[in-house]
């Protein structure tokens, strides 16, 4: 196996959590509980024993309920999460689309905002000159990239975070049901930049609700339940699956 | 070590913008806006001029720059510490949801404070002359002791902040210690006002090391002596590296606390 044909490899990769019941937030709590020595906490497999790859220029479906633990995988895949055990190897540069605008504060101006973000992101301050205009351009908010962002439309705000986490041109793009955002027409031109990402070989994890656009654009699904991978394979047969276990619910619940 | 001298290199960049931001929204809204940086300071030492110059009198000549020598540095680093007690925890948001090197939130509260450090610095060079003080060419040492002082708060704020972010009340334990360090640190009174025998007690602050330089240049004119120039090397080093290691030891567990 070629490894610079693979974009994304995850490989028995666990991600633990401590859920912890009543949080010692403060010294007095963290010194009662130690000398009554209470376990508050339990632990939480988020994602267990999770092996896939992800080759060069594939577009990759997750899904499954909500809670499954998709959105823990694209932040292990993003580097948010060191994963309890298994390892990771991103190939490239990556652009986490987790939350439009995480990186955004309200005070600054659209454009300190582009660079901030995407000194955030890794890149250096000459190539988010470079691309400023770019990104500008795309987002489509004119004379607003000077005022602070806290006076945007929810809209404007969408389209300026897309436009800088995508016009940073990432060789790995993850995705997180952000999609759902914005009008028509916006939604319309994401989706067009999307299937430009995809025709330049890109890379792209996706975590979405929308069957219909798995089903569209996808050319793999993984359906994820209870931290486990459970369908592995074209979206059609791997929805089939997700439905099929979503009426077993149904039936259960009855 | 060597990765805390590289990471700060490779996001300098984005060391710097988050500086300038905090500054920048410190003092938004405000209609001089960034000349506050400079009026601040000045205001302060206009009252603490007036006050003890003809309220209250003190046997030391031109008290004001005997205490505002060391008040600056002072300020720079109870201001640090206090915005980045809070740094990592107030990032949360973006801890969770990009990978972004945790050390620079600290280190940019650090580097928005030695501006302002270093603004704070232009209104007491003229405040020397208008008290009629003389300006002593030793002001040129002032980069050593503020080199050592940046070391020294930047391991502390990497303490404090990665304690925080598991005990909120750090943030609280903190600005006590702050007080009470304050008041033993000689910053408004000479360390010879303490009776000798208990010197070596307050000999045993690091501040002491740390600060000393300033006022020795600035208010005396003097070079401060090799033991004391190695001391406050030796606890600004000490104090990263401790800092850093607990700091760097945690980080990747940030995310899950935050």
């Amino acid at each position: 196996m070629s490894s610079s044909a693979v974009a994304i490899r995850l490989e028995n990769v666990t991600q633990r959590f401590r859920v912890i019941q009543e949080r010692p937030d403060t010294v007095r709590e963290l010194f009662s509980k130690f000398f009554r020595h209470q376990s508050s906490y339990h632990d939480f497999e988020a994602v267990k024993n999770a092996s896939f790859e992800v080759p060069q220029g594939q577009m990759l479906g997750l899904i499954g309920r909500n809670g499954s633990g998709k959105s823990t995988i694209l932040k292990i895949v993003s580097g948010v999460y060191r994963p309890t055990s298994g390892t990771v190897q991103v190939q490239g540069s990556l652009a986490p689309l987790i939350e439009l605008g995480a990186g955004f504060h309200h005070e600054l101006t659209g454009r300190e905002n582009i660079m901030l973000n995407g000194l955030l992101m890794g890149y250096s301050k000459r190539e988010m000159l470079g691309r400023q205009q770019g990104i500008i351009d795309f987002a489509e908010i004119g004379d607003f990239i000077d005022s602070p962002v806290k006076q945007y439309s929810s809209g404007m705000y969408m389209r300026l975070a897309f436009s800088v986490a995508t016009e940073v041109d990432p060789q790995i793009l993850v995705i997180d049901e952000i999609l759902a955002v914005g009008d028509a027409g916006f939604q319309d031109k994401c989706f067009e930049r999307i299937r430009n990402f995809r025709r330049a070989g890109k890379t792209i994890l996706m975590v979405t609700h929308n069957m219909a656009q798995v089903a569209q654009h996808c050319d793999r699904a993984i359906l994820v339940d209870k931290g486990s991978i459970i369908a592995d394979g074209l979206p059609d047969d791997v929805i089939e699956v997700y439905k099929s276990l979503l009426a077993l619910e149904a039936v259960a619940a009855h | 070590m060597i990765e805390l001298v590289r990471d700060t290199y490779r996001y300098r960049e984005l060391i710097w913008a988050l500086a300038l931001k905090e500054l920048k929204i410190r003092y938004k809204r405000s209609v001089l806006g960034f000349m506050w940086a400079l009026l601040n300071p000045a205001l302060l030492m206009v009252v603490l001029t007036l006050v003890f110059s003809t309220v209250m009198r003190f046997a030391i000549p031109h008290y004001a720059i005997f205490l505002l020598s060391v008040l600056l540095p002072w300020t720079f680093f109870s201001q640090s510490l206090s915005y980045a007690v809070e740094s990592i925890v107030s990032n949360g948001d973006l801890i969770k949801k990009i990978r972004v090197p945790k050390l620079v939130f600290p280190m940019a509260a650090v580097v928005s404070n030695i501006i302002n450090l270093l603004l704070s610095l232009i209104p007491l060079a003229l405040l020397v002359p208008l008290l009629r003080h003389p300006f002593y060419w030793t002001w040129v040492y002032l980069p050593v002791p503020l080199l050592a002082l940046a070391i020294f708060t930047l391991g502390m704020t990497f303490f404090f902040a990665a304690a925080n972010v598991y005990y909120r009340d750090v943030s609280h334990i903190l600005q006590i210690l702050l007080s009470a360090w304050f008041y033993l640190t000689p910053i408004i009174y000479p360390l010879d006002l303490i009776p000798a025998r208990y010197q070596w007690i307050f000999k045993l602050n690091p501040m002491i090391y740390v600060i000393n330089g300033f006022r020795l240049a600035v208010y005396y004119g003097k070079l401060p002596k090799a033991p004391s120039i190695v001391a406050s090397f030796v606890c600004a080093f000490l104090s990263l590296f401790l800092g850093f290691a607990i700091f760097r030891k945690y980080q990747d567990n940030f995310v899950f606390y935050v």
